[in-house]
C-alpha cells in the first residue's frame, strides 16, 4: 500500500475515534441528566448507592427519614416506598437508554452512522 | 398552601447582526414544549420587538412569549460596549452587546420563581425542571463543560489567572427573597462600579461582561469565599464555541455540530447532540437552521 494512502485510512481512522468518543461522551452526559432527581426541595444523583441505601431502610421498616442530598442538605423524604420507585423506574430508563444508544454506536463503524446522517455507503 | 408562579426570563436586545429576539423567541416554543412552563417574559427594546413582529408575524411571537417588556436602551452603554463575535474562524465581527439590563432581572421579573437563561441556551430537555421549589434560593454554574470534552480554555475559568472562580450568568434560578434582592443588587452595584471592582478582581479587557458582576456579586454574598453559590441541579452547563458551526437539525431537539477540532483550526468534525440543553455561541449558526428549529416546535407558521 502506498504511503500517502496508508496515512489517509489513518487520518480517517483517527477522525472515526474522534467522533466515537465525543458522540459517546454525549451519551454519557445524557445518562447523568435522567439520573438527577429533585424532590421535596433537594437534588439527589441516582446511583446504586442510593437505591441499596433506601432498600435497607425500607427492610428496617424505616418509612420517613432525612437524606442529605447533592448539596449535603439535609432533605426530608415521607414516602420511601414512593421514593425507591421514582428512583427506581428513573434508573432503569436512564440505564436503558444509555444501553440502547452505546450499542448502536458500537456496531457504527463509520462517522456517518456515528450520528445517524443518511449517506449512501458506496460514496465512502 | 398557595402555589407560587414560575417562569422564564430572557434577556434579547439585537443588534445590526444578531437577531436575539428571535432567538428568544424560538427558545421559547422550546421551553413551552420541553419544559411545559407558559410562563415566558422576554426583555427586549422598541426596535428589536418590531423588526420580529414584521417578520415572524404578532401572533407567532404572542404564542411563544406570554409577557414582553419593553426597555428604552442605553445609547451610550451601546455604543462603548462592544465585542468580538464570531461565526466560525473564518468570518469575525466587532458588535454592540447590549447586556447592561440583566442585572434588573430580580426587579423586572413578575413570578415567585424564575429560571433567567441567555436566548441563545437551546433548551432542548426538562433537566431545568429540577429547579423549581428548591431549597437554594439561588443557584447558578461555574461547571461547564464543551461538548468536545479536549478544548480547554483557562479564561472560562476564573476571572483572572489568579482570580475568583467564574460563575456562568447563562442560567439563573432565583426565588423571589431577601438574599436573591440583595444578591441581585450587589451586581447592580458590581455594574455601576465597574472600573474599580475590574480593578480589584483583575479581569482583563473593557467589556461588560455579566459573568463577571455575577461572580464578583456570588463571591461578595458568599461572604468572600469562592463558589459560594450552589450550583444548579444540572449535571453542567453544556456549551460550543463561536468557532463551531451547526449542519442541521434533523429531528425534534437534535442538533448536528461542526465541532472545530482543537489541534487545526478551521477544520471540523461532526458531532450529534440529543434531548440536553446547549448554549451555542454562534448566534448565526442558530439563525441559519431557524426554519427547521421552528419547524419542529411550532404551533403558527412564520409569515415569512
Amino acid at each position: 500500500m502506498h504511503m500517502t494512502s496508508k496515512l489517509t485510512k489513518a487520518l480517517e481512522f483517527s477522525n472515526y475515534r474522534t467522533t466515537l468518543n465525543v458522540q459517546h461522551n454525549n451519551l454519557k452526559a445524557k445518562a447523568q441528566s435522567l439520573l438527577t432527581y429533585s424532590t421535596n426541595g433537594g437534588t439527589f444523583n441516582i446511583d446504586t448507592a442510593l437505591i441499596t441505601f433506601i432498600e435497607m431502610l425500607i427492610k428496617r421498616k424505616e418509612s420517613s427519614v432525612i437524606l442529605l442530598d447533592v448539596y449535603n442538605n439535609p432533605i426530608e423524604i415521607v414516602n420511601l416506598d414512593e421514593f425507591l420507585e421514582e428512583i427506581l423506574s428513573r434508573y432503569f430508563e436512564a440505564t436503558n437508554e444509555y444501553y440502547a444508544e452505546y450499542s448502536k454506536l458500537k456496531k457504527s463503524r463509520k462517522v456517518h452512522k456515528l450520528i445517524d446522517l443518511e449517506l449512501d455507503d458506496t460514496d465512502q | 398552601m398557595t402555589q407560587t408562579s414560575k417562569g422564564i426570563l430572557i434577556f434579547a436586545h439585537n443588534n445590526e447582526e444578531i437577531d436575539y429576539f428571535k432567538l428568544a423567541t424560538i427558545n421559547s416554543w422550546y421551553i413551552k414544549k420541553n419544559l411545559d412552563i407558559h410562563d415566558i417574559t422576554v426583555v427586549t427594546n422598541q426596535h428589536s420587538y418590531d423588526y420580529n413582529i414584521k417578520n415572524l408575524g404578532k401572533q407567532f411571537v404572542h404564542d411563544a412569549i406570554s409577557n414582553i417588556i419593553i426597555l428604552e436602551k442605553n445609547k451610550t452603554f451601546k455604543n462603548i460596549n462592544r465585542r468580538l463575535y464570531k461565526d466560525t474562524s473564518h468570518s469575525q465581527k466587532v458588535l454592540p452587546f447590549y447586556n447592561i439590563d440583566r442585572c434588573d432581572a430580580y426587579d423586572l421579573s413578575p413570578y415567585d420563581e424564575t429560571i433567567l437563561i441567555d436566548a441563545d441556551y437551546l433548551i432542548l430537555s426538562d433537566s431545568l425542571n429540577q429547579c423549581w421549589g428548591h431549597d437554594n434560593e439561588l443557584m447558578m454554574n461555574w461547571s461547564y463543560q464543551d461538548i468536545m470534552t479536549e478544548r480547554e480554555d483557562p479564561t472560562l475559568k476564573r476571572l483572572s489567572a489568579f482570580g475568583i472562580t467564574m460563575y456562568w450568568a447563562t442560567v439563573v434560578y432565583f426565588k423571589k427573597c431577601n438574599f436573591s434582592q440583595q444578591f441581585f443588587n450587589t451586581v447592580k452595584h458590581v455594574r455601576d462600579n465597574n472600573d474599580y471592582y475590574q480593578t480589584l478582581y483583575g479581569w482583563p479587557g473593557s467589556l461588560y461582561r455579566n459573568d463577571y458582576s455575577f461572580s464578583v456579586a456570588a463571591h461578595m454574598m458568599s461572604g468572600f469565599i469562592d463558589k459560594g453559590i450552589p450550583q444548579l441541579p444540572i449535571p453542567s452547563l453544556y456549551k460550543t464555541f463561536d468557532t463551531d458551526d451547526i449542519y442541521s437539525s434533523p429531528a425534534l431537539n437534535q442538533i448536528i455540530f461542526y465541532l472545530e477540532k482543537p489541534k487545526s483550526l478551521g477544520d471540523f468534525m461532526l458531532s450529534k447532540w440529543r434531548d440536553m440543553d446547549i448554549h451555542v455561541m454562534n448566534k448565526w449558526a442558530i439563525n441559519r437552521i431557524s426554519e427547521e428549529l421552528i419547524t419542529y416546535v411550532s404551533e403558527t407558521n412564520t409569515t415569512t
